[in-house]
């Protein structure tokens, strides 16, 4: 998930990329000439392992589709690649959609990603203190340092919500930007008071004896929807055929990966490098195939408050498919 | 001798990197022993996409410092050549020069995602730079008497420049080569770190991501193989292609 959420590139440069980008979108096949190629930019995290699973399993090819997953260090590279063409879809978190979003930037959701849990203490994503602090709850955050992987995104206003529900002064918090892969040591260190960490990493801190004191997605919306996958507005409109398919491989991807977690883990050796042991324990997001909008719409809320969106409101409208 | 000294000293480094976690310095989550860390090495020498990232890596480097090589050698004679030129160049030179390539990273990804491509322009930008002034330096550094004294035997200016101009400049040619190798290397492993652009680099990032501390340790290792192995080879190319120049030819002390 690291830096997914990076879209805070300048969208002036963005909206350059797409009025002067040459998208070669290749021209849709016309016959049955064989499988199309499409390119997916994708983050090697645990949130994508049902489209593996998935490509794996065939349900791309079944419906025409050959599918090429490229992995990407972030949103920040995936939005430019759908932009210009080089992938056909990407995946993405929805805040970093929304800020992208109310920057006119022409992206739209076509299927859901990955979602909460819903189970506060026992979701993919948390508030984690090192052991020993004297933190106890989100409360206790009020004028403390907290890690988050990237500043004015999901992390600090969720984080900022579980503290507010809790009673805390979410105002007070310091928010620090470290990478999911550094926050474990950051943590032990005393860098910081608290982290968000997710998966693999919300294991290794639990491992060095860390505690979850708050669920932020949880805290947030009961099954909050945290990605999804998304494709330029362009694509939409010019081959409405292939995102119909691409969107139903994906559902069939993603209800098949909630039914079968088991074959979940073992597909996260083919594209991470999660050892045995973590791969075996660690808590999976849930892949419901509906993007929930009633979620969406708290975070969007929630993002207005905090200032994120430079003023503006998202359009959900705009952005769900 | 030497090698031998280098040895025990790549030895004694060895050995530390395992006492330290295994004396409890650093926490050996953070920083495994060193011989937890060859295992590591063993394991992604046996794998199939190492070596397909290994190729990326290589491919980008070689292509970048080709490019730099080409374009910083024929810039710079020619810049260097007319005085002109030179002035009209310096300041800007110096403005860009120490523009971090990886300040481009932004702009590269906008460009090109995470590709060859992106890979390609921050090798090219800091490689460049290296090649330019050390070509820039070489052509200044012609005696003007050797220059005259070639006017004076009737030489044309293609002549002087392959009996006069280019015997100063290649030492400075083959310096610039040698930094430019190494700096091509780091900035080809950054931008597939940052990026993602495939190659070790993404690697290192994907078992970053993972919590795979070993492997994380194992890939570095592997980088730090390269720049030596680039190292040597620079320098044979240097040996090779000034033998018989008096910094390579030690026995005519002057």
């Amino acid at each position: 998930m690291r830096r997914y959420l990076a879209v805070a590139l300048s969208a002036a440069v963005l909206a350059a990329v797409t009025a002067c980008g040459g998208s070669p979108a290749e021209e849709p096949d016309t016959g049955t000439s064989g499988p199309r190629p499409v390119t997916v930019g994708v983050i090697p995290i645990v949130d994508v392992a049902p489209i593996y699973l998935g490509k794996e399993k065939g349900f791309f090819s079944s419906r025409g589709i050959d599918l090429e997953l490229v992995t990407a260090q972030g949103g920040a590279a995936i939005v430019p690649g759908v932009l210009s063409g080089d992938f056909q879809f990407g995946f993405s978190n929805i805040t970093s959609l929304m800020i992208a979003q109310t920057k006119n930037v022409p992206v739209r959701i076509v299927a859901n990603g990955a979602a909460s849990t819903g189970e506060p203490g026992k979701d993919f994503g948390g508030v984690a203190v090192a052991k020993g602090s004297s933190i106890t709850s989100a409360a206790g955050l009020s004028g403390r340092k907290v890690a988050v992987n990237t500043l004015k995104n999901i992390g600090d206003t969720t984080v900022r919500e579980s503290v507010r529900k809790a009673g805390g002064d979410p105002g007070t918090i310091e928010f620090v930007e470290i990478g999911f892969p550094d926050m474990p040591a950051a943590l032990e260190s005393g860098q910081v008071d608290a982290a968000w960490v997710v998966e693999p990493q919300l294991s290794a801190v639990k491992a060095a004896g860390g505690t979850v004191i708050a669920s932020n997605f949880t805290d947030t919306a009961p099954n909050l929807t945290i990605a999804a996958y998304f494709a330029g507005t362009k694509l939409i409109a010019e081959d409405p055929a292939l995102v119909k398919n691409f969107t139903e491989a994906i559902n069939e991807s993603l209800a098949y990966a909630d039914a079968h977690p088991d074959e979940i883990r073992t597909v996260l050796s083919s594209y991470t490098k999660i050892s045995e042991e973590v791969r075996a324990a660690l808590i999976l997001p849930k892949w419901p195939t509906e993007v929930n909008r009633a979620s969406l719409e708290t975070l969007a809320a929630l993002g207005s408050t905090d200032g994120i969106f430079g003023g503006t409101q998202p359009d959900l409208g705009k952005l769900l498919p | 001798m030497k090698p031998v000294l280098g040895l025990a000293g790549l030895g004694g480094f060895v050995l530390l990197l395992e006492m330290i976690p295994r004396a409890g310095l650093v926490p050996s989550r953070y920083l495994p022993p060193a011989a937890d860390i060859a295992v590591a090495l063993v394991g992604e020498l046996a794998d199939a996409a190492f070596w397909a990232a290994l190729g990326d890596t290589l491919l980008g480097w070689v292509l970048g410092l080709a490019i730099a090589s080409v374009a910083g050698v024929l810039l710079g004679l020619v810049i260097g050549a007319v005085p002109v030129l030179r002035e009209l160049t310096a300041s800007t030179v110096e403005f860009l020069r120490p523009i971090p390539s990886v300040a481009l990273i932004p702009l590269v990804v906008v460009l090109y995602g995470a590709s060859l491509q992106s890979k390609l322009v921050l090798v090219v930008y800091a490689a460049f730079w290296q090649m330019l002034v050390q070509v820039l330096h070489g052509v200044r550094d012609v005696d003007p008497v050797a220059d005259e004294t070639a006017r004076v035997y009737g030489l044309g200016r293609a002549s002087r420049i392959t009996h006069v101009l280019w015997p100063t400049a290649l030492p400075y040619v083959m310096t610039g080569l040698r930094l430019a190798a190494a700096v091509a290397l780091i900035l080809c492993v950054t931008g597939e770190l940052v990026i993602g652009a495939p190659g070790l680099g993404a690697r290192i990032a994907v078992a970053q991501t993972s919590g795979a501390i070993p492997d994380l340790y194992a890939l570095i290792v592997v980088t730090g193989m390269l720049g030596v192995a680039i190292n040597v080879g620079a320098r044979a190319v240097e040996r090779h292609a000034l033998r018989w120049h008096q910094s390579v030819r030690g026995e005519v002390a002057v």
